[in-house]
């Protein structure tokens, strides 16, 4: 296993040239497994600016080793907001579910032997690695400096995802394998499509951001600025124009960027969830109409942060309704997850247990984001805990849960090696509470300072408060100690060998679990039926031992289970070559 | 038995057949094993030839990624411009020149592009290193809008309309300077019987071209009708 266990880009044999060989591998796997381990190392960095954050938060006082220059300075509080915020959205929400599974899993997928454009896509995560460089270096320097560097890594980024939106379109597009058709289409491949083309469009607009913003840094361009301004000088300060130009270009990216994030991890609990309840997607076609409506939808609702902003006096209605609208596909997801859910026989895995948990918290987070939806009570509670609690609640946690399942499935491809059952799921309930713990205390108090301290007696709400600041600290930290059992258990199977995996160890239909695990070579593959082909009859209606056909399998051999009624027949695919012999 | 199972394979297969027939669109390509598979009449090969869809497909994406972030740009441009500080900005009369040579160098490409599927490659040849040269001097014509403009102290810092000016030549240059570097390398490069064919590659950096023309007039259109 020392091939794998550091992203697959440390080779057994030292080579002569160590760098040129990580700097020339680009295949879809490997690039794939390192945006995994950035965002891995992304995920831990951004939950310890937390753990920080909550420190300086309780004791204002405290001096942190590290952060000493930091102390209790504004700046500082805010320099960390930002780096967490940045590592979290750009290098975890963003390059994880979407970078990092569809570049290592969307080509096997669909039966293609790489991504369209591997080279361009190797360059990518090298300019991504660049971009992460760039943001945490820029947490270090003074102002001045800082801020430049940190435009400059999200410009970098943008680019990177650009580069990987249009890799990951074309290869989708063009190299599906025979047979694939789009009604064949796993939804985890409708759902990496879709964002690609979101991806597209929003990053081009915040890429254009950057560059005004970068002018106006370094060639004092005029086009934010509208009356004298320089960071170095106090008391000068741009006018309100300006900001409200940059902030219509900014939402135009940020609102849709809760759905970047989100529609890859859509796709992920979807495919989870067909495979755990052994049923084919209820609704298959109205679930991929949604993901495609959220696309549409997440693009357009741009405004709704401005008048929340208290900017745009005549568009609030509009846009408050595209903002409800979005609740529609929303809604048929969910139907359409309960519907496969619906007397299914629920195999609990922890992976399903974690694609269980992301519907919970998008449930609970939605909900509370039809409050906001609102234009007319949008302006008090976007101040306060209540945005915090709902944001994080559907857009981190939510879209963490949805990864961890997807982790927990493919690590066997990944790795070849099983994660711990039993560890993964003690990690998944106390998880599952402690979040719930940090933040639905959140909603509390930002309801209570919405309403409570108006009328009401203030000592109350005070001690009221002060009560669920200690339980969100307490669960911040509970819930950051439970992730020792995740990367013990990471590390377990990885260093001391977890239970070696076969090809198909969840008895699934896609096409990658035709390849031994991990996989190595990408071979010719025929499809011949749609992802979700869960059921216990063949095709003459006789039942069968396995109850489902995967994809690769011809028709006729759909009955090898009627023929091969041994237990080690289980997850066998029959003893014969997709490719089928009488087909000339 | 085995018979059966043999006819229903065929049958499937016919059904996977038609389903296929919408699929494999784009324009007719020389005799090359397509991607995706869908060659089963060949041996499996390792290393497939690369044919054109997917190069297509790419640079279709990446205009329409480009066309937005030009129309972000632009949008910014527009509401800056009821901004109270607002001065108009005279464009620098050498503009027009690069432009009509812009416009020329996509005739040329046109010319070469035919000359090319005429089975002429001398003439491909010839009218491509035009167009190349058209595009370097358009660049050259850029950079002399420029020291014509600071001949007159106008600078990036001088007032919006001017920021707005050097960003939009910049960017649109930086774009057309890519766009230079493919013909260049069309040109050059010895193409192998692995990877697509000159005619792919040449099909492709025209669409590039043309619609960095196009953008050209555009973004001209929306300075001088914007001043």
């Amino acid at each position: 296993m020392e091939t794998h266990d550091s992203g697959a880009d440390g080779p057994r044999v030292p080579q002569r040239n160590f760098l040129a060989t990580v700097l020339s591998r680009s295949d879809h796997k490997t690039i794939g497994l390192r945006y995994l381990w950035l965002a891995l190392a992304s995920v831990f960095l951004g939950m310890i600016l937390s753990l920080l954050m909550r420190l300086q938060y309780v004791w204002p006082a405290a001096h942190l080793p590290l952060f000493s220059q930091f102390g209790s300075a504004p700046d500082g509080y805010a320099a960390l907001t930002l780096l967490h915020g940045s590592l979290m959205i750009f290098m975890v929400l963003t390059t994880a579910p979407q970078a990092g599974f569809a570049s290592c899993l969307l080509p096997v997928q669909i039966g293609a032997r790489d991504l369209a454009f591997p080279k361009l896509s190797a360059a990518a995560f090298w300019v991504t690695m660049a971009s992460i460089c760039g943001l945490v270096a820029s947490f270090f320097l003074d102002l001045g400096t800082g801020i430049p560097v940190w435009i400059a890594s999200v410009a970098l980024f943008c680019a990177a995802s650009l580069v990987n939106s249009i890799n990951l379109g074309v290869t989708v597009i063009d190299l599906r394998a025979k047979g694939m058709t789009l009604p064949r289409l796993p939804v985890t491949v409708w759902a990496w499509f879709i964002n690609a083309i979101l991806g597209m469009l929003i990053y081009s607009i915040l890429l254009a951001a950057c560059v005004y913003l970068l002018a106006d840094r370094f060639l004092d361009a005029r086009i934010f600025v509208v009356t004298e301004f320089s960071p170095a000088v106090p008391g000068s300060s741009p006018t309100v124009g300006s900001i409200a130009e940059w902030q219509r270009l900014f939402w135009f990216f940020a609102q849709a960027q809760v759905y970047v994030a989100l529609l890859p991890c859509f796709g992920l609990v979807t495919h989870l969830i067909a495979t755990f309840a052994r049923r084919p997607i209820w609704r298959q076609r109205a679930a991929v109409l949604a993901l495609c409506g959220l696309g549409i939808l997440g693009f357009c609702i741009w405004g709704e942060h401005v008048f929340e902003s208290g900017l745009n006096t005549g568009a609030p209605l509009l846009f408050s309704q595209l903002a409800a609208a979005i609740g529609l596909p929303a809604a048929i997801l969910v139907v359409s997850w309960f519907g496969t859910l619906w007397g299914a026989k629920i195999r609990q895995t922890t992976s399903m247990l974690f694609a269980l948990g992301f519907i919970s918290l998008f449930l609970s987070g939605g909900l509370s984001g039809l409050i906001l939806a609102r234009h007319d009570l949008g302006v008090t509670p976007t101040r306060d805990d209540f945005v915090s609690g709902h944001f994080h609640l559907v857009m981190g946690v939510a879209a963490t849960f949805a990864m961890l399942g997807a982790l927990f499935f493919w690590f066997p491809k990944m790795f070849g090696r099983h994660l711990d059952e039993r560890l993964g799921k003690t990690h998944f309930w106390l998880t599952f509470v402690g979040v719930y713990g940090v933040f639905m205390p959140m909603h509390w108090l930002g309801l209570m300072s919405h309403s409570g301290m108006a009328a009401g007696n203030p000592a109350v709400t005070l001690a009221k408060a002060t009560f669920l600041q200690s339980l969100i600290t307490i669960s911040i930290l509970f819930t950051t100690a439970a992730q020792t059992f995740f990367v013990a258990n990471f590390v377990l199977s990885l260093r001391c060998g977890g239970v070696p995996a076969e090809a198909n160890p969840w008895r699934a239909t896609t096409l990658e679990w035709e390849l031994p695990s991990p996989p190595e070579v990408a071979r010719e593959v025929v499809v011949y039926r749609g992802a979700y082909d869960f059921r216990s009859v063949d095709d003459d209606g006789r039942a069968t031992t396995e109850d489902f056909v995967p994809q690769y399998v011809p028709s006729a051999l759909a009955t090898f289970g009627r023929r091969n009624r041994s237990p080690q027949g289980r997850g066998q695919t029959a003893p014969h070559s997709p490719q089928p012999a009488g087909a000339e | 038995m085995p018979g059966t199972r043999e006819t229903r394979e065929y049958r499937e297969f016919e059904e996977i057949e038609i389903i296929l027939d919408d699929d494999v669109g784009g324009p007719p390509q020389p005799p090359v094993g397509r991607d995706g598979g869908d060659d089963r009449n060949k041996a499996p090969r390792p290393q497939p030839p690369s044919t054109g869809r997917r190069y297509h497909t790419a640079i279709v994406l990446a205009i329409i990624s480009i066309t937005i972030f030009f129309m972000a740009l632009a949008t910014a441009f527009l509401v800056r411009k009821a901004g109270q500080d607002w001065v108009p900005a005279r464009l620098p009369s050498v503009i027009w020149l690069s432009t009509a040579i812009l416009l020329a160098s996509s005739g040329t490409m046109e010319l070469s592009r035919r000359r090319l599927a005429a089975g002429d490659p001398h003439g491909f040849r010839k009218f491509w290193q035009i167009t190349t040269a058209l595009g370097v001097l358009f660049l050259v014509g850029q950079l002399v809008a420029w020291g014509q403009l600071v001949a007159q102290g106008v600078f990036v810092a001088t007032n919006p309309a001017s920021s707005f000016f050097y960003i939009f030549t910049a960017a649109h240059g930086i774009h057309l300077l890519g766009g230079v570097c493919a013909l260049v390398y069309v040109l050059l490069h010895a193409f192998k019987t692995t990877e697509a064919p000159r005619t792919v590659a040449a099909e492709v950096t025209s669409y590039y071209w043309h619609f960095m023309d196009g953008l050209w007039v555009f973004l001209l259109a929306l300075l001088v009708l914007g001043k």
